[in-house]
């Protein structure tokens, strides 16, 4: 998720030209697969409520539901991944399209909850190789120029979803709330963007990288005659190829160089920053929000409104996070923004303790919680993406990230798994204060063992490592 | 006749370079050099002193992910190597039921002598 602001060899400029309205459509994808992202995974926060009476489940198997989309996702990163070096970018994005239409309608239509679930598996796979594919084939096919803010539109279209999905879905609940198959409106609405995405990618070139690392170099070159001027293109190609070849060997390493001590240290402090990520609970907010604002005293149809803040501050923090991210130390982010998500965890479970029931209780716990949301995603929400793509060489990147995003995705699944039973077991407070207590663990490990990425050259964190912890 | 060596980024993989480029002048022959390593870049001041002619051959891409592989097949598509020197160390038990012996499937798979050198 960084950014390229100059191209590796001379560029001349991109003039406008007939190719000028394909690389708009380049745009409208980049928009689309975002939001499908963020809508598939905020699309059960409003539905699961009437869903739970519909199909009477328990907290257990409301986190089973719940949970099977981001075990998908975990699956589908890697798979989408292989796939998209195999057979294309293009192909893939087409394959997911399609797998978002076939799985939404199969949620949309499930008769229990155990197809439901397995709907939500095959939802998550595909979700889990858009988040893959989609930033990739952006970075590919941009000019230079534009590379660094597509990929940026993109993780922004992400939370944008999530806030559609709550929007959407707290109009649906209050105009036809006393239907007992509400749900099923809800997420089939998710349907329309997966059928935009299919059909703005029927007019989109393959990507350039993807056919020269394939050694089609002539339609590469036709390729980038379609979306850049002529003499753009040709210039281009030189960069592309060096690109292509800098992916090659991104994927040099595998598990063997697990045999350097160093090396091992470094992937397990990418997945330690990913799982202590998760760890926040960041996603039983964006899952769960409508029914932890029950708890604190909403009401049903209130709860759901409310909950759309939780979005509205969810999209504020990126954007403020986006720009923050090039200006401060690496580290200092992490520290302050674990220590402001841990305060909050703290404030909201002495909320739920301390306050007498009532209106003023409700709003207390969904200020702290917005709060909550506005400082992660401000800070450690796209820090720790950034950060995985900054520590590791480049012959061990592919394999190292391919590990700490699948840990990622695990500890997003585990907690969406057990969120339920925990609050109905422990309750509010008590879930909070875990959380908070997990926050000074994270801070912990943060201060001991993550080093200090911003203006460092890959050479110099090599040299760090080595010396730090042995060969 | 050439010779080939593997060289990993630790201790030993030094070791075998200088070996190597001892066997190579012994013999009077150029030498062919696998980095193992994930370094960008190969350290190739040693053989530059040393005068002899050589090759680095940089492992990249899936294909090469798995060193004994890469190293395997590089003596197979260069049929004039008639040596290999490969560095060895001692390896834990459960390190080597986890990632397996490198050094141990080059000794029993090459087609041509090996030379091992301990670190």
């Amino acid at each position: 998720m960084s950014s390229q602001p100059k191209s590796l060899v001379d560029l001349p400029p991109d003039t406008k030209g007939p190719h000028t309205s394909r690389l708009g459509i380049i745009a409208v994808v980049a928009t689309f697969g975002g939001l499908l992202f963020g809508y598939d995974t905020g699309v059960v926060n409003g539905a699961l409520e009437p869903l739970t009476h519909d199909f009477g489940l328990t907290p257990r198997t409301e986190g089973l539901v719940v949970s099977f989309l981001t075990i998908g996702a975990a699956f589908g990163a890697v798979i989408g991944g292989r796939l998209s070096d195999a057979f294309g970018r293009r192909s893939n994005i087409l394959l997911l399209a399609c797998f978002f239409i076939v799985g939404t309608l199969a949620c949309a239509l499930s008769p229990n909850w155990q197809f439901l679930t397995g709907a939500r598996f095959v939802l998550g796979l595909a979700v889990g190789a858009a988040s893959t594919t989609v930033p990739v084939y952006l970075a590919e096919l941009a000019p230079f120029e534009k590379r660094g803010s597509l990929v940026t539109r993109n993780e922004v279209m992400i939370v944008v979803g999530q806030f559609a999905a709550f929007v959407i879905n707290a109009v649906i609940f209050n105009i036809w709330g006393e239907h007992e198959g509400v749900w099923r409106y809800m997420l089939s609405v998710a349907v329309l963007p997966a059928i935009a995405l299919l059909i703005g990618m029927l007019f989109l070139p393959e990507s350039p990288r993807w056919l020269i690392s394939k050694q089609r170099e002539e339609q590469a070159l036709g390729v980038l005659k379609q979306v850049r001027s002529d003499e753009r293109a040709e210039a281009e190609m030189r960069e592309v190829e060096i690109l292509a070849e800098q992916e090659e060997v991104a994927k040099t390493g595998g598990v063997t160089d697990l045999a350097s001590k160093w090396v091992l240290r470094l992937v397990l402090i990418g997945v330690g920053l990913g799982v202590a990520q998760q760890l926040t609970g960041i996603n039983s907010v964006m899952y769960y929000g409508t029914q932890l604002l029950t708890d604190a005293g909403f009401s049903a149809e209130s709860a759901i409104i409310a909950n759309t803040f939780n979005g509205l501050f969810s999209v504020l923090g990126v954007t403020v996070g986006i720009m923050l991210i090039n200006k401060l130390p690496r580290r200092f982010m992490l520290l302050g923004g674990f220590t402001l998500t841990s305060s909050f965890h703290l404030l909201i479970g002495l909320s739920a303790v301390f306050l007498p029931e009532g209106t003023f209780k409700a709003y207390a716990i969904l200020v702290f919680i917005v709060l909550f949301v506005f400082s992660m995603q401000g800070t450690l929400g796209p820090l720790v993406w950034l950060m995985l793509a900054e520590i590791f060489p480049l012959k061990i990147r592919s394999f190292a990230m391919g590990i700490c995003v699948f840990a990622l995705w695990l500890a997003n699944a585990a907690v969406a798994q057990f969120f339920p039973s925990v609050v109905s077991g422990l309750g509010i407070s008590n879930t909070f204060f875990l959380f908070a207590g997990l926050g000074v663990l994270a801070l912990i490990f943060i201060y001991c063992f993550v080093p200090e990425t911003k203006d460092k050259t890959l050479e110099d964190l090599e040299a760090e490592f080595r010396t730090k912890y042995g060969e | 006749m050439s010779i080939l060596v593997a060289v990993t980024d630790r201790a030993e993989g030094a070791a075998a370079l200088t070996a190597a480029i001892a066997e190579a002048k012994l013999f009077d022959t150029d030498l062919v050099i696998v980095p193992l390593g994930i370094s960008a870049t190969f350290d190739t001041s040693a053989l530059d002193e040393s005068g002899i002619d050589y090759t680095v051959v940089a492992r990249k891409g899936r294909g090469d992910r798995d060193p004994a592989e890469a190293v395997l097949d590089e003596l197979d598509d260069r049929s004039d190597i008639d040596r290999l020197v490969i560095g060895m160390r001692r390896r834990s038990r459960v390190g080597k039921m986890l990632i397996g012996s490198v050094s141990q499937r080059l000794l029993l798979d090459s087609p041509v002598p090996v030379l091992a050198v301990k670190g």
